[in-house]
């Protein structure tokens, strides 16, 4: 094995979950790696330190009240309009979401004012959606573009073509709402938002979460 | 009566018989509770997203054709739902320090509170929740969860190779984070 994958292997190797072979090959390369040897030195600390979180049991009658509320609020959810949420989420959205970009995008209109109100009109109109339904939205706009499979290049695409700072602003904060598990500084984005901003991200992923 | 296994829950809820779904949430409560908590370090949002994570598989249930296991589903949208959480609460916090500038924290509040655990477990577990996203999801299903890794690779989409470095990373950020935390005192 190679010093990097020793590395990255240390922890296993501390908590017993590597077989007789890699443990093996840890165990001989820690005698002779100062480098991993401070590594697996830290680890043990972590590891000691670790086992002070204990697991704090919730009341033993708590796991039987899940299901009886979950199945009171799905009975309070089955609305008839709402009943076949796929249909809404997967077709009609992103038409709507389509027909709304394309609209925009002929009269893109040359007075700026107008046209932030129109962008504004425009994010108003998306901003219940989910990236994906806005990205798959905005893909079929671009239909051959082989940019399409990225996301962010989408998000950044739409940004760059509506030319708005606010439409970039959005952008970034549709990937906050995106399903992709990011190693993101979510403080570095906040950090960049003002009020205002900042509460229409908390409403569009709580909205999102009622889908 | 025979054990259904997960696959044929989920078959017989999409023949119609609903106590199918009752069945996986009895199953996975505590796992999805567990997982949750470990994310947000907290009851009522940890039950609050085993509530949304049980909603959602139940209306995305009808869809489900068996890519991956029902497990491998279930801890996905568990992550996902926890780290919606976060970030949810993470803008709240940005909002409340924007309105009360010297906004007094909950510790401060409540000094026999904070006394009352050890300083060390209060360290390790504010650790863990200040990781990058993936960091922290990767930590809690390898080091709590016990998870292989081909198995985390399935729910977060991540190469094998990427999670074991995210691993490493994770305990190594704890540990700094902590070592920071003794120096300043």
């Amino acid at each position: 094995m190679h010093t990097e994958h020793i590395k990255y292997s240390l922890m296993d190797y501390i908590t017993g979950h590597l077989d007789e072979f890699d443990l093996d090959q840890v165990r001989l390369h820690l005698q002779t790696c100062p480098e991993c040897q401070n590594h697996y030195n830290e680890l043990i600390a972590v590891r000691d330190a670790l086992q002070h979180t204990r697991k704090v049991l919730p009341s033993s009658s708590y796991y039987s009240t899940i299901l009886p509320r979950v199945q009171k609020r799905l009975m309070g959810h089955r609305d008839p309009v709402w009943s076949d949420g796929k249909i809404i989420s997967r077709l009609i959205l992103p038409l709507a979401v389509s027909a709304l970009l394309l609209i925009f995008l002929i009269r893109m209109p040359s007075d700026s004012s107008s046209g932030h109100d129109q962008t504004d009109a425009l994010f108003q109109a998306v901003k219940d959606y989910s990236a994906d339904d806005v990205i798959q939205a905005v893909s079929n706009e671009y239909t051959g573009s082989n940019v399409l499979s990225n996301p962010e290049v989408v998000s950044e695409g739409i940004a760059e073509h509506l030319q708005g700072e606010h439409f970039i602003r959005e952008a970034l904060l549709k990937q906050i709402e995106s399903d992709e598990i990011v190693d993101m500084d979510i403080d570095g984005v906040l950090s960049g938002l003002n009020r205002e901003q900042a509460d229409q991200l908390l409403s569009g992923l709580t909205e999102r979460e009622m889908l | 009566m025979s054990v259904s296994n997960d696959l044929e829950l989920v078959e017989s809820f999409q023949k119609g018989n609903e106590a199918s779904f009752n069945e996986l949430v009895r199953r996975y409560q505590e796992k999805v509770y567990w997982i949750a908590h470990r994310f947000v370090n907290d009851h009522d949002q940890a039950d609050d997203i085993v509530q949304e994570v049980f909603l959602k598989v139940y209306r995305a249930l009808n869809d489900f054709r068996g890519d991956s296991g029902v497990y491998t589903w279930l801890y996905r949208i568990t992550v996902n739902i926890s780290l919606n959480t976060i970030r949810k609460q993470r803008i709240k916090d940005f909002l409340r320090i924007d309105e009360f500038f010297e906004y007094p924290s909950e510790e401060s509040e409540q000094p026999d509170k904070q006394y009352e655990q050890s300083e060390q477990k209060q360290l390790i577990e504010e650790a863990i929740q200040r990781l990058p996203e993936k960091q922290k999801a990767v930590f809690i299903l390898r080091y709590y969860e016990e998870l292989p890794y081909e198995d985390i690779s399935k729910i977060l989409k991540t190469s094998v190779g990427g999670l074991k470095a995210n691993y490493f990373h994770a305990v190594k950020n704890i540990g700094e984070f902590v070592h920071r935390a003794h120096r300043a005192h």
